[in-house]
């Protein structure tokens, strides 16, 4: 009977803190308290950071604009459909996310603040660093996943500079929108308190869209967590067994990825309701 | 009763309060959500892996035997929902709701693992956008 008291009362307070967010999977409110500061007096971003579930629709770029609307070029119009008639998701073939889709993910990070670097450690064994030392951008980058990133201080707020990206396999969020490698990615990251992660994204890539796009998300502080190792290639049976199919698959009206309407799985099995195999109409069970 | 109500109220809350890991794929670009699928079948293998762990089972229908693969989420987030590698052995016999993959092969998308324990786990990938995603639901 204890026990049941016990987790009743767990559950009760699992439920009241997820009701005060804005969507299922959020986590408690995050701890409070004045912003840490580094050994050279800047905010220290230090820690786990995860969603705050407030970013509606989730992994879309274009959250921020009206009806979601990206303002693509005929070229990014054109990158687009090919991104979601012919391309098999970068990150399920476990490519870098890039920025900014890293940015606009649900996953949450790890960063790590020192003199001179900043280091972003995500999910699948993804990282990216960032110097803070001084240097300006490079007379010709290499291309890579996440370009040439120059961190600087603007007052309290972090700055990330990004340029020369790779032309190829990248998608700007989980919808498969489109970003070029001429891209400029700037990144305003701020830490009110101790508890939250703040960023204000600019994106000027007019290869794909017509104008700038401006986006804007929260992470709080998840103190105790990590990142873990995955090894994203270990057992990636969805795309080398030719599962996965190209792009997101269906895009809803509200920007979210998914069906529009599902059929439903049968209830839970129980006792008295015992379980046996279901398959769909015309399905054999044959191997 | 109470206690099986607690021990299920506690469970879906830890669910709710899991933390969110990015989806290495969206839900649609694989599985088909008009064809949801039930598997009751004996465990014969299981890939503790990423980006998804897998759970393979032999599924009986009218004395013929198929084998068939659940895939589910990272073993990071499954043990985080309560489902840990001890609570499975092979030979077990399990209940796996989901949805068969698009491309009609015998692998569905394991949204829910029953255990021989009797809990329900959420067996999906958060931000995938599929069915009982607390990361992408439609805003209500």
């Amino acid at each position: 009977m204890k026990l049941a008291a016990a987790l009743l009362a767990t559950s009760v307070l699992f439920f009241t803190a997820t009701a005060q967010d804005t969507r299922r999977g959020s986590v408690p409110p995050p701890p409070k308290g004045p912003t840490p500061k580094a050994v050279d007096g800047h905010p220290d971003f230090t820690g786990y950071w995860r969603d705050d579930g407030n970013a509606h629709p989730h992994g879309n770029i274009g959250k921020d604009l009206p009806g979601f609307k990206l303002p693509f070029t005929a070229a990014g119009e054109a990158a687009h459909k090919f991104n979601v008639e012919h391309t098999v998701d970068p990150e399920s073939r476990c490519l870098p996310g890039s920025i900014p889709r890293e940015d606009a993910g649900d996953g949450g990070f790890q960063l790590l603040q020192v003199t001179g670097t900043t280091v972003f450690l995500y999910q699948y064994g993804t990282f990216r660093v960032i110097p803070t030392d001084g240097r300006k951008h490079t007379e010709d980058p290499d291309p890579s996943y996440f370009g040439e990133e120059i961190g600087s201080w603007d007052g309290n707020t972090f700055v990330i500079d990004s340029v020369a990206f790779k032309d190829v396999n990248t998608w700007a969020d989980e919808n498969a929108d489109p970003v070029s490698e001429s891209r400029h990615v700037v990144e305003r990251w701020s830490r009110p308190d101790v508890g939250n992660l703040h960023l204000e994204l600019l994106i000027e890539d007019p290869k794909f869209y017509k104008e700038p796009i401006h986006f804007q998300r929260s992470w709080v502080l998840a103190p105790g967590r990590e990142t873990r190792e995955e090894a994203c290639t270990e057992n990636n049976i969805d795309v080398s067994a030719g599962h996965l199919g190209p792009g997101p698959g269906s895009i809803r009206a509200d920007g979210t990825r998914g069906y529009d309407t599902l059929a439903p799985l049968p209830p839970p099995p129980s006792k008295s309701n015992p379980a046996q195999t279901i398959l769909p109409p015309g399905v054999k069970n044959l191997n | 009763m109470k206690v099986r109500f607690a021990v299920a109220a506690a469970v879906a809350g830890l669910i709710a309060v899991a933390p969110i890991a990015l989806a290495h794929h969206s839900f649609a670009a694989e599985f088909d959500g008009t064809k949801p699928v039930r598997l009751v079948g004996k465990l014969t293998k299981i890939e503790w892996t990423n980006p998804h762990s897998y759970l393979y089972l032999d599924v009986e229908i009218g004395g013929k035997v198929s084998n068939w693969g659940c895939e589910s989420g990272a073993p990071g987030a499954l043990s985080r929902r309560g489902f840990k590698k001890g609570d499975i052995k092979l030979g077990d016999t399990l209940v796996v709701d989901g949805y068969l993959a698009k491309d009609g092969s015998h692998l569905i998308d394991a949204r829910r693992v029953t255990l021989p324990d009797g809990r329900s786990i959420y067996g999906g990938s958060e931000g995938d956008g599929g069915p009982g995603d607390p990361g992408s639901q439609k805003k209500q």
